[in-house]
């Protein structure tokens, strides 16, 4: 399929197991709260007691942490950065990259060690990327999410809200 | 890549704004972000340098709310334009829907504005994307300059092969927002229909 005219689509189901996937990973590290990002920083879930309204961009700005450091693996002629961590007072943050589209997120404080963290995210990124291939295989789904009504009425809301 | 989540009937997308140094792409923001309702936008969030030249993004969500059923959200970002961040406009535009290319009207600027296009168009095929498919819309910005410096629009045509890609174009003064929503309801029609 033309890669230009691709959605990534993420269904009911498989959202839930995205879900399961995050809030175990939580549970069984003791993290604050993991996201799981598009690499457009675009936020797919997030969960955890991590209520925050910045979200969205928290979201956008890991994305580009994450971009940005491809970027130095490409001058480095290394492949890819699979994973950061990033060390801070009170919380620390681990980024694993998911097959070059979803980046996995996690933000936990100093009681829980970084080795656990890294383990867990391993096998958490492991299933995620069997949601992923199967969401990527469910593209025929789009037409039935987005028909052209869809499309006329997004149109008439540009209008109506971008408006001089 | 839009990314349209069933379960939580969202759907999101990303526009990037594009261009050579200087030639307005934060201002666009800046007007859009002082201009749509409250309740559409979030904050802009810039990370710049001291003298508040874009570093690495400045980045604008905006929450279109629901249609049919969809919550639809627009990011908007912009890329820094200087030449030497070449490497942090890639990441930026990774993932992208749809650019918005922000050219300077100034004469003077005619060749940066054509190295920042065929940079953009590296960047896109780079991503295994078509850039001859992929949705652009050019903004011919600052044209309030003196006659003795401001390109004619004919002349851009011709040095940015707008006529011969059939992009959008859309003659815009930024810093009173002349032009600046027409633009992004160019770009936002041009992303949607590929959806």
């Amino acid at each position: 399929m033309d890669p230009q005219l691709t959605s990534i689509i993420v269904p009911t189901e498989e959202l839930r197991h995205i879900e399961e996937c995050l809030v175990r990973l939580v549970e069984d590290t003791g993290s604050d709260y993991a996201l799981l990002l598009d690499k457009s920083g675009q936020v797919i879930s997030s969960q955890g007691d991590g209520d925050r309204q910045d979200i969205t961009a928290l979201g956008a700005l890991i994305a580009g942490v994450f971009a940005s450091s491809r970027e130095v693996a490409k001058l480095l002629r290394e492949r890819d950065f699979r994973a950061s961590f990033q060390q801070g007072v009170r919380e620390n943050i681990f980024i694993a990259l998911i097959e070059e589209q979803w980046i996995l997120c996690i933000i936990f404080n100093k009681g829980t060690h970084i080795g656990l963290v890294k383990v867990l995210t391993k096998k958490a990124t492991d299933e995620l990327a069997s949601v992923l291939e199967r969401v990527r295989q469910q593209h025929k789904a789009r037409d039935e999410v987005l028909g052209s009504s869809f499309r006329t009425s997004m149109e008439d809301t540009i209008d109506l809200l971008f408006r001089d | 890549m839009a990314l349209i989540n069933v379960a939580a009937r969202e759907i999101h997308c990303k526009i990037v704004y594009y261009g050579p140094g200087m030639c307005g792409k934060t201002t666009n923001l800046r007007y859009i972000h002082s201009q749509v309702p409250k309740e559409v936008k979030g904050d802009l969030l810039s990370i710049a340098t001291e003298t508040e030249r874009t570093l690495f993004f400045d980045f604008l969500p905006l929450d279109l709310g629901k249609v049919r059923g969809f919550q639809t959200r627009f990011h908007l970002y912009t890329v820094p334009g200087q030449v030497l961040y070449e490497r942090t406009r890639v990441a930026v535009l990774n993932g992208a829907d749809g650019v918005v290319f922000v050219a300077d009207s100034n004469k003077s600027k005619m060749q940066e504005n054509v190295n920042s296009l065929k940079e953009l168009a590296q960047n896109i095929t780079r991503q295994n994307k078509r850039f001859a498919e992929f949705p652009i819309v050019m903004q011919y910005n600052k044209r309030d300059l003196p006659k003795e410096v401001l390109a004619p629009v004919q002349t851009m045509d011709h040095f940015l092969g707008v006529t011969r890609m059939h992009w959008p174009r859309v003659e815009a003064v930024a810093t009173v927002g002349t032009g600046v929503f027409e633009t992004l309801r160019a770009i936002s029609r041009a992303v949607i229909s590929k959806l």
